[in-house]
């Protein structure tokens, strides 16, 4: 679809009036402070260029891209504009006319192929105790890190040798009978980095009556290439997991990745895939689609097993801006922070303010994404919580490495950590009854 | 001087950090939140980002010297192009400068930079059962400096009128870069009429007169309770009498807000949270006090709000008042919402009329509104008959566009005849300069001779206020 006849920009770059709302609540404008990084100026930017006002090249796309794709100027703009999805347009319209500028080989090779994904964070594994700098040119990485490797390096998780794939089956029975038939979408970052993330959350939704179905040959969800305006590979990897989810015949599709959640969610499959012959299919497979948290409070309506396996606690919650901003989550994982045995919750200031992690952006602009970490660590340490907790891979390796720059020595964990204990004990008797 | 010089000069003096030469970073200087700057945008030459009253003395200083106009900006939600280089110059955006440099409770003052938010100085404020009383619905985004420069005020202006009220004293650079202050900058005192009154003369300036570094402003002690009344009207001519009956009862409510059924259509899309009723108008009541004060006046509202109101919800749960309070702030935007290809436009929005004249005039609106086929969306401070009208279009078709120009104009004729004013709060600008001579006559000449004895080469934010 040409750029000027994209839903966004045809429909909302006009309902515009420039209130300046959105500069209020944008945690990037708050860092740069100049018209430049505000999200009713990139809406402007966006409308410079549709207008060919400006050229689409690398001076706009460095303005676009100092945007971190948070959401939070969309779900607060009286006027209804999806600012984020404009943006992000934009970038990939910028990369069409100007191949060059794209980051070709990490986000069209590396992440639409899972295999060439893990093996090479297996790489990245081993990379680790020798430096990253070679690995990184290898893989293309290079390509998207301006200049300072090292500095990347450190922000890196550590990568587990199995990954969670390597864990869980493609069926999954249910413990006891069977309630649901829910299709799990592995995200590629709980896969590779967080592997226990995985495996635990199956074991939960099996715990509690559901057949979880992994299927095979699950691709990346999309998000990375939207922020990196790689729009069409966006949208194959979409159509491709519609068609694999779609193959089974499941009452839900669940995923324990926020940002995972948001790509597959409804709003997004119609940014990406409506118009498309494929949209009535993406409909059938989003309405399916729910996040984890929502899952287990809303639908399965969880009661924690085995309390006695409560330890005290105390925990604070970060809420991913594509749980929070895109998908308008925010009871959820609350409502089941409550139902754990043990935990006591303790809200931080401005629980919504972005990390600063998004994908690769705190590699990308580094010294602006700290800034903004910063200020989320400083928050969460005002709880006095020994439990940072959030349920999304990105934020999770950013919340970490937020904790080991402040030297602040609570864990950084993905809300299905607290509840996997809690799963491991017996099997469960009472169901099979 | 040719404009890469300019630039040249202002790096040297300034450092490239806080100067923004790039062509494209320009650009984004070039518009407010008026309707004016999405037909006519400014590009300037340069901006700078000052954080001190020396860098803008050298700026200042340097423009003067080279004849190069200077126009400061705060947010740039002023809705009258009045913060933009139209005819090119620099930029000072004095919006990163905001420091609270001293909260003397004791005294109840607070001195501040200009760029410090009014939102921020509030929540700073609280934690001395302070606060300062003007309250724009712009409160998140806009600056103190922007709200002096314009005399801003918004929607509890009815009890605590606007911000030059609060302004103690100001540190002014002028035009030729020297340093002027003004009133009690100096001084702790609440009450000073010595000398002539420049602390007013530049409140409302506009930014023509000099620029604003420092403000001293009063603060008031925060009220103890708050509550909400909300009169549900199936005939909105009935609203502006319940708003004379409230006041001819003894009654002075902090706000009396108005929303028109449109208005509330808005809100309930962009917030359905908040749930207001389906009716041609609602009116908000806001009353703040002592406990026993604050029931007091909510019962008699409702009793005066019951004659003709379908209904009247008193609110005092904090959740709930805020939500009223918040559905109230976001009309402005949200309005773009009863039109799904279409937007509010910021034009003809902020007329200041006679309280006993506002049913009229609201009629008079809706039937310009007919006249020229434009969707208007009615909304504002009608307890001090600020009205704020919203003309929702495309604003893409020239066609509209070319109408809307024309139902603005009549809109601003119209306050001038029912002895009104074209803008009660959001200022003149570039906007309704054209009207100077008309609101005020021989008055012109008089504001003219004060400008031309403050900026003699005509640099500080020319073509603006008349
Ligand atoms: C959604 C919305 C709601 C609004 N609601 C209200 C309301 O309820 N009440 C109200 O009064 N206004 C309201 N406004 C208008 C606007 O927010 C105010 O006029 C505000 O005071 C402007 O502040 P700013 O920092 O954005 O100033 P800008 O728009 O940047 O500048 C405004 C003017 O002040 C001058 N100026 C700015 N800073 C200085 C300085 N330091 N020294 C000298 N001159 C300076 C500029 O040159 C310009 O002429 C609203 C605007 C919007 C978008
Ligand atoms: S909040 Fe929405 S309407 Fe207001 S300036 Fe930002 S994008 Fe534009
Ligand atoms: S998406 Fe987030 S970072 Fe980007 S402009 Fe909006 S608020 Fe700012």
């Amino acid at each position: 679809m040409e750029f000027k006849e994209l839903p966004p920009v045809k429909e909302q770059i006009m309902k515009c009036v420039r209130c300046g709302k959105c500069r209020s609540v944008c945690p990037v404008f708050a860092e740069i402070r100049n018209e430049t990084a505000a999200p009713r100026g990139h809406v402007f930017m966006v409308q410079m260029l549709r207008d060919g006002i400006v050229e689409p090249d690398e001076a706009v796309a460095e303005r676009l891209t100092s945007c971190l794709l948070c959401e939070n100027c969309s779900v607060n703009c009286p006027s209804g504009i999806d600012i984020h999805e404009l943006n992000a347009a934009a970038r990939s319209y910028i990369y069409e006319k100007n191949p060059s500028l794209a980051k070709e080989l990490v986000f069209d090779s590396l992440w639409t192929r899972p295999g060439l994904l893990r093996t090479s964070t297996k790489f990245l594994w081993g990379a680790q105790k020798t430096g990253l700098q070679s690995l990184a040119r290898a893989i293309g990485l290079t390509k998207i890190l301006p200049g300072d490797l090292p500095r990347a390096e450190r922000m890196l998780t550590d990568v587990p040798v199995r990954s969670g794939r390597s864990m869980i089956s493609e069926v999954n029975r249910a413990r006891g009978e069977r309630k649901y038939r829910v299709g799990y979408f592995l995200g590629c970052a709980t896969d590779m980095f967080y592997p226990s993330v995985a495996r635990a959350t199956v074991d939960i939704l099996t715990w509690h009556g559901c057949e979880v179905i992994v299927p095979k040959d699950i691709k990346c969800c999309g998000q990375p290439h939207i922020a990196n305006g790689k729009m069409e590979t966006a949208r194959s990897l979409a159509a491709h997991n519609v068609k694999i989810f779609n193959a089974y015949d499941l009452d839900y599709i669940v995923t324990d990745c926020a940002s995972c959640s948001a790509a597959l969610s409804h709003k997004n499959m119609e940014f990406l895939l409506g118009g498309l012959n494929i949209e009535d299919q993406a409909k059938t497979f989003s309405e399916k689609v729910l996040d984890l948290t929502l899952f287990l409070t809303e639908v399965l309506d969880i009661e924690v097993p085995n309390p006695e396996m409560a330890r005290k606690v105390k925990v604070t919650w970060h809420d991913p801006c594509h749980l929070a901003n895109a998908q308008g989550v925010k009871q959820a994982p609350r409502e089941l922070l409550k139902r754990i045995p043990g935990v006591e919750f303790i809200e931080m200031a401005n629980a919504n303010s972005c990390c600063g992690g998004s994908g690769t952006y705190c590699l990308t602009h580094h010294d602006l994404s700290m800034k903004i970490l910063d200020k989320k660590m400083d928050r969460a340490m005002e709880t006095g919580a020994n439990k940072l907790v959030t349920c999304c891979p990105s934020c999770m390796m950013q919340l970490k490495f937020g904790a080991r720059r402040h030297h602040w020595n609570a864990e950084v964990v993905h809300i299905v950590d607290l509840l996997s204990p809690f799963y491991k004990v017996l099997p469960k008797k009472a169901a099979s009854q | 001087m040719e404009i890469k010089d300019i630039k040249k000069q202002l790096v040297k003096m300034l450092g490239k950090d806080k100067v923004l030469t790039d062509e494209l970073d320009l650009m984004y200087y070039s518009y407010d939140s008026s309707f004016l700057t999405k037909l006519e945008p400014g590009k300037p030459a340069a901006v700078v980002l000052p954080t001190s009253t020396e860098e803008v003395q050298k700026v200042v200083r340097f423009a003067y010297e080279n004849d190069i106009a200077i126009v400061p900006r705060g947010a740039g939600t002023g809705e009258t192009g009045g913060c933009i280089a139209f005819k090119g110059g620099i930029v000072l955006d004095l919006s990163t400068w905001d420091e609270i440099v001293e909260i003397d409770a004791k005294n109840m003052q607070v001195i501040v930079r200009p760029g410090v938010i009014h939102a921020r100085l509030n929540e700073a404020l609280a934690k001395y059962n302070l606060f300062f009383p003007p309250d724009p619905g712009s409160s998140q985004m806009c600056t103190v400096g922007g709200m002096v420069a314009n005399n801003a005020s918004g929607l509890r202006a009815v009890k605590y009128g606007a911000t030059e009220q609060y302004i103690l004293g100001l540190e002014v650079v002028l035009p030729d870069g020297n340093v002027m202050v003004t009133g009690g900058m100096n001084a702790r005192v609440i009450k000073n009429v010595s000398g002539l009154n420049l602390t007013k003369l530049m409140v409302g300036s506009e930014g023509v007169l000099g620029i604003i570094t420092q403000i001293r402003l009063r603060c008031w002690p925060k009220p103890k309770a708050r509550g909400i009344a909300m009169a549900v009207y199936d005939n909105l001519d009935d609203a502006p009498e319940t708003v004379l009956e409230v006041y001819q009862a003894g009654i002075l409510p902090s706000g009396i807000e108005i929303l028109d059924g449109s208005a509330i259509m808005a809100v309930n899309q962009f917030k359905p949270q908040i749930n207001l009723p389906d009716a041609e108008a609602i009116l908000l009541f806001e009353v703040d006090g002592n406990p026993p004060g604050v029931d007091y006046d909510g019962k008699v509202i409702a009793e005066i709000a019951g004659k003709r109101a379908r209904s009247v919800e008193w609110a005092t749960d904090p959740k709930r008042m805020a939500e009223l309070w918040e559905g109230r702030s976001i009309t402005a935007t949200a309005a773009a919402r009863v039109r799904a290809d279409g937007s509010r436009i910021f034009a003809g929005e902020d007329i200041s009329i006679p309280l006993s004249k506002i049913a009229d005039v609201l009629r008079a609106i809706r039937a310009l509104g007919d006249k020229y086929g434009i969707k208007v969306v009615n909304y504002g401070h009608i307890g001090d008959g600020n009205v704020h009208t919203a003309p929702v279009i495309n604003p893409e078709n020239p066609e509209e566009v070319e109408k809307v120009l024309q139902l603005v104009h009549d809109i601003h004729l119209l306050a001038i005849e029912m002895q009104g004013s074209t803008t009660g709060e959001h200022g003149v600008g570039a906007v309704r300069r054209q009207y100077a001579e008309l609101e005020h006559g021989l008055a012109v000449e008089y504001m003219r001779a004060v400008k031309l004895a403050f900026d003699p080469k005509g640099i500080m934010n020319p073509e603006k206020l008349f």
